[in-house]
């Protein structure tokens, strides 16, 4: 059976966020909006989104994926890159060696838990950024984290985000 | 072992030193504070910043007992006591949050022993230290040295 009739499938009930942190915690949340806007400070805006994604991806954050998914394709990018984001490292082809480098970097400083962040893979970055874009980068990679803790914790909810809302 | 760099944007610095101030406050219990970020930082391997918030929580008067069994809380019998238990199961939880969400009844444990302010201020501080661990282990910063105190001027 198949449908185009969105009003007539039964999904599952939306559940609220369990916790409001934002208004709870106003200063941290005003913190939040400055870390993030200065850790973004020259860095390639298209990168960003994919390492966004990407982090997102890997610590399940729904209410982040459903934000920079759509702020990529505002953005201009392919919906293909951004489906193939979760399995980048066979889908090679689909980005530029610089891009791979920091999706590689992204990984290794999101998980921690596993053990460091190896040599290989800063060096691998470190051929394709320079020394203060890498700092910037691997900042923005640790925001990214930071978000994604915020989202999960509180179970934000997925789906209203309209793309260019909070930039 | 060697630094990898010790660049790090001024504003960035800043704004997560604002972060961890806002969390640290609104918490309102230094010596937790410093649980849950050593508990933080030794999930995820940060030298610099265990070194720093061991030595900041001997400061805070936080028992050389508590300090040694941390990574053994959950079997550590009566030496935490209930709300150090809720706080350091939700460090774990939202710490490690490749292993998939936070379970309902970390949670829920949690906002048993704070209030919901105090609660998005503990998540905060949890959020902040893992921030920090992130930006410690990718750039290599090796425990003690010159910025150790630059940052534990914030605590």
């Amino acid at each position: 059976m198949t449908t185009t009739d969105d009003t007539k499938t039964e999904y599952a009930p939306e559940t609220g966020p369990r916790l409001r942190w934002a208004q709870l915690a106003p200063d941290v949340y005003k913190a939040m909006i400055r870390l993030d806007a200065a850790a973004r400070q020259g860095l390639d805006p298209t990168l960003c989104e994919l390492v966004k994604i990407r982090a997102s991806q890997i610590n399940h954050c729904a209410f982040c994926l459903d934000m920079h998914t759509k702020d990529a394709l505002a953005a201009g990018e392919r919906v293909e890159r951004i489906m193939q984001l979760s399995a980048w490292d066979e889908s090679r082809h689909f980005y530029t060696e610089r891009e791979l480098a920091a999706l590689e970097l992204t990984e290794a400083v999101t998980v921690l838990t596993d053990g460091f962040v190896p040599d290989e893979v800063y060096e691998k970055a470190a051929q394709h950024f320079e020394e203060a874009e890498l700092a910037q980068l691997i900042s923005a990679i640790a925001v990214i984290n930071a978000w994604n803790r915020f989202g999960v914790t509180a179970r934000m909810t997925p789906g209203h985000y309209q793309a260019g809302q909070h930039k | 072992m060697t630094v990898r760099t010790r660049l790090l944007d001024p504003a960035v610095a800043q704004a997560m030193s604002a972060l961890s101030g806002a969390a640290k406050k609104g918490l309102g219990d230094p010596a937790l504070a410093e649980l849950v970020m050593i508990r933080a930082s030794q999930l995820n391997h940060c030298a610099f910043c265990l070194d720093m918030h061991l030595t900041l929580a001997r400061e805070h008067g936080v028992s050389e007992r508590q300090l040694g069994l941390l990574a053994a809380w959950e079997e550590a019998g009566d030496v935490f006591d209930e709300r150090e238990r809720a706080a350091l199961a939700l460090t774990e939880a939202v710490t490690v949050l490749t292993d998939g969400f936070v379970p309902d009844e970390v949670y829920e444990k949690a906002a048993e022993h704070f209030d919901e302010v105090r609660l998005a201020h503990l998540v905060a501080l949890i959020t902040a230290i893992n921030n920090w661990n992130r930006v410690m282990v990718g750039r290599r910063i090796p425990p003690g040295g010159e910025s150790c105190y630059r940052f534990s001027s914030h605590s």
